[in-house]
């Protein structure tokens, strides 16, 4: 084989891992158990973001928020390391944007339903993670007839 | 190492991965995405504005409503010579709100405009609209017991750098009654300027001629 054909197959070889890596990745996103998790208040109370409306129907968000000590459970990968997203599915009663603050243990954040964000990574040195988040949710109000539950997750992805 | 001593230690190795793989699907079983239910709370708020009112703020700097009680006058006086003579007379108000509270902008024109506006907040799908009506007596009276039927007033509908269509439109009362002056969509804030006229077709004895309108809106 010639260098220039080592190079060729080097690089495909490359090429290759490069294609299969991502979805090796992927297949090894799990759910972490948060059933620790508690909310200091019972639901979200919604209010109108601003009280007066735009002149047109834009701007009608409602903002809520609510307060969570969250407790994930990741003896799983003890000694190990990891990287932690929060979660919020695509779900009713249509698109959520989610916000967060912490208090250091995680990532502060922001996300639209649909997507996920990392809060943590490195190395798993404790079975159990807590930190007290304060969520903000916001709804556009024409959405939100009446109390809808939202649901979000915390994921590992090992690795 | 033989060959043969590999076999068992194998086996552990392997035994070890069946049981760490069990743990995760343990824990992965055992996981179930977090709820928090999103409550709408006291969603509804209504705002109308007739003449004066109140804002903390411009609403686009967080302004929030507040409640004025004041009674706004709209006038017109006449000379003796064109009483009765078909010749509409404009009439003014002693109200003083020109700027919009949406933004602060100049929207009406005092005192030949009253400003009227305001907006309705509901959560959920929108519905009907909210329908401003006004109460009105049959005739605006004097000291001495003489009328003028409420009809001869007339409002003209505009409001500075707005598009022709007013969500307040132009009218004319009705002589005793309640009618529909505008209606407002969920969630939007709507306004409209009221240059006010008198149109003098009635001959009328001299004097001071009051009638009170009363403005009511009604959300769905």
């Amino acid at each position: 084989m010639s260098t220039s054909s080592r190079r060729a197959a080097t690089f495909f070889l490359a090429l290759a891992l490069t294609i299969i890596w991502p979805a090796d990745a992927r297949a090894k996103t799990i759910i972490i158990d948060d059933s620790g998790s508690q909310a200091l208040e019972p639901a979200v109370t919604m209010r109108w973001k601003s009280a007066a409306p735009a002149r047109s129907a834009t701007g009608n968000l409602m903002i809520g928020t609510t307060t969570i000590r969250v407790r994930i459970n990741v003896m799983p990968w003890l000694h190990h390391s990891g990287h932690i997203y929060l979660a919020l599915p695509v779900q009713k009663p249509g698109p959520i944007g989610l916000s967060w603050t912490t208090q250091g243990r995680f990532l502060p954040g922001q996300l639209v339903s649909g997507n996920r964000v990392l809060v943590y990574a490195g190395p798993i040195t404790m079975p159990f993670m807590e930190d007290t988040l304060t969520f903000q949710f916001s709804v556009n109000g024409a959405l939100l007839g009446r109390s809808v539950p939202v649901t979000y997750r915390f994921e590992m992805d090992e690795g | 190492m033989t060959p043969s001593g590999r076999g068992p230690r194998r086996c552990r190795e392997t035994l070890r991965r069946l049981i760490v793989g069990a743990v995760l699907l343990a824990a992965a079983g055992s996981a179930a995405p977090y709820t928090a239910t999103l409550t709408p709370a006291a969603p509804q708020e209504i705002y109308l504005q007739v003449g004066v009112g109140a804002f903390t703020n411009n609403y686009d700097a967080g302004g929030q409503p507040q409640i004025n009680t004041t009674i706004n006058t709209v006038s017109t006086t006449l000379a003796v010579g064109v009483v009765g003579n078909g010749t509409a007379q404009a009439m003014t108000t002693n109200s003083t709100a020109a700027q919009s509270y949406w933004d602060g902008f100049t929207f009406c024109t005092v005192p030949a405009q009253l400003y009227i506006g305001g907006f309705f907040r509901t959560t959920g799908t929108t519905t009907a609209a909210a329908q401003v009506t006004a109460t009105v007596p049959a005739a605006l009276t004097n000291a001495s017991g003489n009328s003028i039927p409420f009809s001869q007033i007339s409002w003209v509908s505009s409001g500075i750098a707005d598009p022709p269509t007013e969500p307040f439109p132009s009218g004319t009362f009705v002589s005793g009654g309640v009618q529909t002056v505008g209606s407002m969509a969920s969630n939007t804030w709507n306004e409209s300027c009221w240059a006010f006229s008198y149109s003098n077709t009635v001959v009328a004895a001299a004097g001071t001629y009051t009638g009170a309108v009363l403005y009511t809106m009604t959300a769905p």
